[in-house]
């Protein structure tokens, strides 16, 4: 008996259980870690394509992905095992979905033939076919030719070259448009809030026509252009022919990217693994934002971030500031402190609320009303954009930074507050020199938690600005460089869209897994380049070593 | 033993200051840091120009509350009440003209434990010269370097002025604190026990210092130790539970006091 007292006395088992928490916290987040590390990485690997001959001779053209065990019931009502293997086969336009389940035990071959092409598409996900021809220049060039795929990469050039030159035509056009289109506003406008002013209705009416008539010539000759274009691309096609046979006709412009997996050697494969990483971090997401790249998420995410710091510290660092250094301390001020703590409680959604009601709709609408009245009732900042979700994040994080503020404060020895009022500096010089730089560890620990909580917040954001697709980004080259009314595309906001309201989910779930390893990624950085500087900041500050 | 303070409340000692100009001067001094109880307790003192005037007494007697009066480091704490009169150069300490900065300029302070601040040792020197307004950095460099070398310091840190100031020893640190009081060219210099954390050769040291200033400034030294107000000091205050029981010469405080309560006091029969 008295054993097992001084055993539970002396609390080793405290240390295992201690031990055992530690563990399992370690535990789980290494394991989710390491599935987005595994899922998101993976998700970029070329992987090769294999033939499926089922025993019923149907063929698929695939890329096997995962076997699993599942528990079917016969029809006399017995239930059994049977294997099932998952494979993606693509060429949804077809096929109607990318992945299909088989039954194992139906495969009679499996072989991976080496013309398989696997051709990424503008739209539809990918085509895995065999290629039979190729129409170019208006020749037909068979795969048995001599220099069949170089002169297929040509072909691919030619086409996303003729491409290009549309799109840039199509710009010329719009460029050329946009003075009557502007006067045709003016005049509706016109007509809708001054119709009595008919003689300048009438003049407006003249110009436009002045106009029109100036630019038709040019209208017509980039139109011409545009469509001998169109043509030119209809003319670059290949036929190439699905597993079950399908012969389809591809024109070469819808494709993004075309590899024959089957055919590379490892260093092709690596390259291409490293292009596809690279073109996610920089492109533009494509098909509903299944594909390509996250940057404009990634810009915003980032952009976001730091308005928010820019918006929040100054304001947060001033109330810790007056709360410590000038505020009667008595129980006023612990009324604010304990408001403050609560504030960090509040779920953000009701800031988000908060922010749609005080800052898009009466700050952004009386904004709308005095300075942009012109183009009501379409709103310019009386929506949501990046500058009042950042506000509002900057508003959820305030409680962070003002606690983390003032208990870096409080760490500055009163000696040298003393010190510095004792050598005739007025109390403002003394918490520009002594105190604002003793507490800047404090302050940026505040900044790293405001950031760690700012960056993956998601649904404030939603409310207040965040996309699922922004035309364009909040920071360009036209004036005024900065377009903080402008709506922004988030990385948080991108996994929940694009896993969740997409509608080929399956064929999202590599994005969604990429998308939080950036994510993580991302506020891993900020963190780590806030506590470098922290690091930094606290060698040059340390305390006196007595 | 048992002491017996009401009855040397009313008692008065007689000190020979004919010879000395009155730099300083507090009459009938009362503080109460909690209302109601009083630290300081009719306090009236002169102190005289360019002398060591030291304050002893034991612990909570109020030498250093009264210390921190005469620079007004005492307006910081909430609550305070002081009531009396304190003038420095004729001139009222607490009237509503005196600016508080320009005091605390004149009357220079060093703590109990050094309190460099966490810059460079130049960075430390010339801070009260900066907020006071001084911007050229010849002229300020000239105040650092002669209040290095007052402070004796000036041979052990010109090569690394650029040094943290923490990485000074402990002795070091405290002259570099007597230093960047000395910068701000005070009149008086406050001392609120300046070895008491610190080992026998460094605080040597700082009594040699106060030494060579003595010709130059008024310095009060609040300590506790007694070998040290006699080996420093001119003139000693001995006080107790916030009163003023003795201040004379310190030759005479020591060999032949005035007061029982003195002698019992530096005899060591109690405190």
């Amino acid at each position: 008996m008295n054993k097992i007292i001084t055993f539970w006395k002396k609390g080793d088992s405290y240390i295992l259980l201690t031990a055992g928490g530690l563990l399992f916290s370690l535990a789980m987040v290494i394991f989710m870690i390491s599935i987005i590390l595994i899922k998101g990485f993976g998700s970029f690997y070329v992987s090769d394509v294999a033939e499926i001959k089922m025993k019923d001779n149907t063929i698929y053209l695939a890329e096997i992905l995962e076997k699993e065990e599942v528990v079917l019931q016969s029809e006399s009502g017995k239930s059994y095992k049977q294997e099932q293997t998952n494979i993606k086969i693509a060429n949804r336009d077809i096929f109607d979905q990318d992945f299909k389940w088989i039954n194992s035990q139906e495969i009679s071959k499996i072989e991976y033939p080496q013309n398989v092409t696997v051709f990424e598409r503008w739209e539809y996900g990918n085509l895995i076919a065999y290629v039979r021809n190729l129409n170019y220049n208006g020749k037909v060039y068979l795969t048995s030719d001599k220099d069949f795929w170089d002169t297929f990469s040509r072909a691919f050039e030619k086409s996303e070259e003729n491409k290009s030159e549309k799109e840039n035509l199509e710009e010329e056009l719009n460029d050329v448009l946009s003075p009557v289109s502007e006067i045709q506003r003016e005049i509706a406008l016109m007509e809708i809030n001054f119709s009595w002013k008919t003689k300048e209705i009438e003049k407006l009416k003249q110009e436009e026509g002045t106009l029109q008539a100036e630019i038709n010539f040019q209208i017509e000759q980039l139109n011409k252009k545009i469509e001998q274009k169109v043509i030119e691309n209809s003319e670059i096609y290949a036929i190439v022919q699905s597993g079950d046979g399908t012969e389809i006709t591809l024109e070469l412009e819808k494709v993004y990217r075309f590899c024959r997996p089957n055919d590379m050697n490892f260093i092709a494969k690596s390259g291409l693994y490293l292009t596809k990483i690279w073109e996610y971090l920089v492109e533009d997401p494509r098909e509903s934002n299944t594909e390509g790249g996250v940057f404009p998420a990634i810009f915003g995410t980032v952009m976001m971030v730091i308005l928010m710091s820019i918006a929040v510290v100054p304001f947060g660092v001033l109330a810790a500031l007056y709360l410590n250094e000038y505020a009667k301390q008595g129980f006023v001020t612990r009324l604010i402190r304990l408001a403050i703590a609560n504030l960090a409680g509040v779920p953000s959604i009701v800031y988000g609320i908060f922010g749609l009601g005080f800052f898009i709709y009466f700050l952004g609408g009386t904004i709308d009303q005095l300075l942009f009245s012109s183009k009501l009732p379409e709103p310019t900042f009386g929506t949501g954009g990046i500058l009042w979700a950042s506000l509002t994040l900057a508003l959820l994080t305030l409680p962070v930074v003002v606690v983390a503020t003032e208990e870096g404060i409080l760490a500055v020895p009163k000696a040298n507050k003393d010190g510095a009022l004792a050598l005739g500096a007025t109390k403002w010089q003394m918490i520009r020199k002594i105190v604002l730089p003793n507490a800047m560890p404090g302050i940026l620990t505040g900044v790293i938690l405001a950031i760690s909580r700012g960056a993956g917040e998601v649904a404030p954001l939603m409310i207040t600005g965040v996309v699922k697709l922004a035309p364009t980004l909040p920071f360009d080259t036209s004036f005024p460089f900065l377009h903080l009314d402008r709506k922004f595309m988030h990385l948080g906001f991108h996994i929940y869209d694009v896993g969740f309201q997409s509608p080929n989910v399956e064929a999202s779930l590599p994005m969604v897994y990429t998308t939080a390893l950036l994510l993580i990624f991302i506020v891993i950085t900020l963190n780590l380049s806030a506590i470098f500087l922290r690091n930094y900041l606290r060698k040059k500050f340390k305390t006196s070593a007595f | 033993m048992k002491i017996n303070v009401q009855n040397s409340i009313s008692a008065s000692f007689t000190t020979d200051l004919s010879k000395e100009k009155i730099i300083l001067e507090t009459k009938n001094v009362d503080l109460c840091y909690v209302p109601q109880v009083r630290t300081l307790t009719n306090v009236s003192i002169q102190i005289p120009e360019k002398k060591v005037t030291a304050f002893i007494g034991p612990s909570g007697c109020g030498k250093s509350t009264l210390l921190r009066c005469f620079n007004r480091m005492n307006d910081l704490i909430p609550g305070i009440s002081i009531k009396g009169l304190i003038t420095i150069d004729g001139i009222d300490i607490y009237s509503p003209e005196t600016k508080l900065e320009e005091l605390r300029k004149k009357v220079g302070m060093v703590f109990q434990k050094s309190n460099p601040f966490p810059m460079g040792i130049w960075e430390n020197v010339a801070f009260g010269p900066k907020v006071n307004g001084i911007r050229e950095k010849a002229e300020l460099d000239e105040m650092v370097e002669s209040a290095l070398i007052q402070a004796d310091l000036w041979k052990e840190v010109k090569d690394r002025l650029n040094n943290s100031a923490l990485d000074l020893s402990g002795g070091q640190q405290q002259r570099l604190c007597i230093a960047r009081a000395l910068a701000n060219k005070p009149e008086i210099i406050l001392m609120d026990e300046p070895a008491s954390a610190l080992d026998p050769i460094s605080t040597n040291k700082i009594e040699e210092t106060i030494d060579e200033l003595r010709e130059n400034y008024t310095i009060i030294i609040v300590t506790h130790n007694m070998q040290q107000a006699a080996r420093v000091s001119d003139y000693t205050a001995f006080m107790m539970i916030g009163e003023m029981i003795e201040f004379n010469a310190t030759s005479k405080l020591f060999t032949n006091p005035e007061k029982k309560l003195t002698e019992d006091y530096i005899t060591g029969r109690f405190g």
